[in-house]
């Protein structure tokens, strides 16, 4: 398959840098845990830091789990906040521009890059 | 050489041809001819100028015609023009040179009885002298390059004899090379003309049919073109006419018959005369013309569109195979090939299909060879039959085709199959039932992309079909059954013809197709996503109540344009 690990375990988790928090995906992002991963993207607007989604170790992605990427996308709309997709692997930028969301959302390789882009 | 050239230096003093003059015409001759390839315009250049360097009256140059072993002078200079002379291997001092391979040199030859005189009588020239060295090759001697009286009137010596020698290789050498050069052009010309006849003969087979046809068939050739062809029309009274015919021999003349056959035998069948009389009426026309002991080996016959009753008559054909409720049943279709004799008569017969297939096959197929060298015959049809007996009309064709090329085809192969049409009559290519939750997802779709990757699905298209299937099966999953529900989903994918069905049943609440709506793709707002990645996946897709009046029956569908090359590749 196209980018990522098919067997590579569903997991999401938070990192908290200097002036950034960075949300961490991996495995397939489906029906059965995007509402977890919608609930780690909310709650990293917490703060006022900008927010990062790692996606490189993600080898599938749904309609459900990229909601939860919109959702995000829209929260940082609405507080002005700094918002961007770090280092997306080829399944998902496969599935964003199928969706046609490959040029709505910010896209960057890095944490340095996101805290770059204004 | 270096034999030559102490003679040329010792036997003349001083020498009749200087050693190093002697060297650079030869050298200039090599190099001339070796970058001709037309030697049309390069030898009677080329011999002028070996007539002026030995200083002699008359040359000729014969050219050696292998199939009836006759010289003839391509080219001459001197004061009679022989060019067009014809002489028999053996006859006169030029065919001796060939004969024995060897140059020859005749000091004298008012003295010599060997030498032909016949030009001499008829135009007052005296051959006083002669040399004649062959122009030899790997494979033999190809002609003669002869020398006739020298300019100073005495007669030829050794060193006259073995420069001509010298002369003779180089020009061997060239028109070897052209000739060589010829049949190269010439194979290229012939490969682009069957090129252009397999074409054409591929064009003349019917296209095959995408609606409930009930014939289909195969062809393929043994080598570039085909002596077996089929055909299939319809009539004004809806029966279907079929045609499987094989042409005697091979090659382009075959491949030409086969062509007049083909026209021959559709034409004498579009009026829906009895098989026999069919054949009869084309036997009579093909005796008017066919020549050369060429022959056509036929079967005609009509089905009704629904597949009933095949009738059918044979000239020199194989048996048919009729196979129902796993019995096969030969059928001898006799009668002698057409194009021998006037006014035979042929036998129709008639057969109930009552749901099972009617095979015809070319003689290639049946002389196919197993691993012990025996053809397979008919036993051995009937066992790769029941190999595929359980796939769909055309994938059995591409199944049975398939083992043919395995077990080595020697002649073209032609099959036709008879059978009643299935609205739809798809290959399954996965069946599953899974639980309508959302942790079943993740295996569901290891398995699809391991059933797309099998059927040659390339990864890109896979992954997007995944992922069409796996919001479809979301869908149901959260909106079907919703969250409170447990029921199931029967997957089912399937291949008919180039597309890919994607089948799920359910047994959740009816749902109205009107109230599913797909989202706008790049909108920024979430619902509608799914079935929005679904459309823009697939050519097309329809949910209706399922059949036993419970539950819902999505149908999704591709089509794969690899499969579409494939199918061309076969019909």
């Amino acid at each position: 398959m196209i980018g990522g690990n098919p067997t590579a375990t569903n997991s999401v988790s938070r990192e908290d840098g200097a002036g950034f928090v960075l949300v961490r995906l991996s495995g397939e992002v489906d029906l059965s845990w995007s509402q977890d991963v919608r609930r780690v993207v909310l709650a990293a607007f917490a703060g006022d830091a900008a927010v990062g989604i790692e996606l490189s170790a993600v080898g599938y992605i749904d309609s459900s789990g990229i909601a939860a990427l919109v959702e995000g996308l829209q929260q940082a709309r609405a507080n002005g906040r700094r918002f961007a997709l770090v280092a997306p692997s080829d399944a998902v930028r496969a599935v964003l521009e199928l969706a046609r969301l490959d040029r709505v959302f910010a896209i960057v390789a890095d944490t340095d890059a996101l805290l770059a882009s204004a | 050489m270096t034999t030559a050239r102490q003679r040329i230096a010792a036997a003349h003093a001083p020498p009749r041809v200087r050693e190093a003059d002697a060297l650079a015409f030869l050298a200039d001759l090599s190099r001339s001819l070796a970058v001709s390839l037309d030697l049309r315009e390069t030898l009677p250049r080329t011999i002028t100028q070996v007539r002026d360097f030995l200083d002699v009256e008359g040359i000729a140059l014969f050219l050696l015609d292998a199939a009836t072993q006759v010289l003839e002078c391509k080219v001459s200079a001197g004061p009679v023009d022989v060019t067009g002379l014809r002489l028999a291997v053996g006859q006169g001092i030029v065919g001796r040179a060939v004969a024995e391979d060897a140059t020859q040199l005749v000091a004298d030859a008012s003295a010599d009885s060997r030498v032909w005189r016949a030009a001499d009588e008829t135009t007052g020239f005296v051959t006083r002298s002669i040399v004649c060295a062959p122009l030899r090759t790997a494979a033999g001697p190809i002609g003669v390059i002869e020398i006739v009286n020298r300019r100073d009137g005495k007669p030829f010596t050794d060193v006259d004899a073995e420069l001509l020698d010298l002369v003779a290789a180089p020009a061997a050498l060239a028109i070897n090379n052209a000739r060589m050069a010829g049949a190269l052009l010439e194979q290229q010309r012939l490969k682009r003309e069957f090129d252009l006849a397999r074409h054409l003969q591929k064009s003349l087979l019917p296209r095959r049919r995408r609606d409930a046809f009930p014939v289909i068939g195969v062809n393929r050739p043994a080598h570039e073109i085909s002596g077996d062809f089929y055909d299939y029309f319809e009539l004004a009274d809806g029966r279907i006419g079929f045609v499987v015919g094989d042409i005697s021999g091979k090659g382009l003349d075959a491949a030409l018959l086969m062509v007049r056959a083909a026209s021959l035998l559709r034409w004498a069948g579009k009026d829906g005369l009895a098989p026999s009389a069919w054949l009869a009426r084309a036997n009579d026309e093909l005796c008017e013309t066919a020549r050369d002991g060429r022959f056509v080996c036929a079967l005609v016959g009509y089905v009704d569109r629904a597949a009933t009753r095949v009738q059918f008559a044979g000239a020199g054909f194989p048996p048919v195979v009729v196979h129902r409720d796993g019995r096969y049943t030969g059928h001898v279709a006799g009668g002698p090939p057409l194009g021998i004799l006037r006014g035979i008569a042929f036998e129709s017969h008639d057969v109930a299909l009552d749901g099972g297939t009617f095979y015809a096959f070319s003689d290639g197929a049946t002389d196919v060879r197993d691993a012990a060298g025996q053809p397979i015959g008919l036993a051995g049809m009937r066992a790769l039959i029941a190999r595929h007996a359980r796939d769909t009309p055309q994938a059995r064709l591409r199944g049975l085709l398939g083992d043919l090329k395995r077990l080595r085809l020697v002649d073209d192969t032609t099959l036709l199959l008879i059978e009643a049409p299935q609205a739809e009559h798809p290959e399954l290519l996965l069946a599953r039932t899974l639980p309508a939750r959302a942790e079943a997802m993740r295996e569901l779709r290891a398995e699809l992309r391991a059933t797309f990757d099998e059927h040659g699905i390339e990864p890109r298209l896979r992954d997007r079909l995944v992922l069409a299937v796996d919001e479809a099966c979301t869908n149901i999953i959260r909106h079907g059954y919703g969250p409170e529900c447990e029921g199931a989903i029967a997957l089912r994918v399937l291949r008919s013809d180039a597309t890919l069905g994607i089948e799920l049943v359910d047994d959740a609440p009816a749902v109205d197709p009107a109230s599913i709506k797909p989202g706008t793709l790049g909108d920024c707002r979430c619902g509608g996503l799914g079935v929005a990645l679904i459309d823009e996946v697939m050519d097309e897709w329809r949910i209706e109540p399922a059949e036993d009046g419970c539950g819902n029956r999505l149908v999704l569908r591709k089509r794969i344009e690899t499969w579409a090359c494939e199918e061309a590749d076969e019909s």
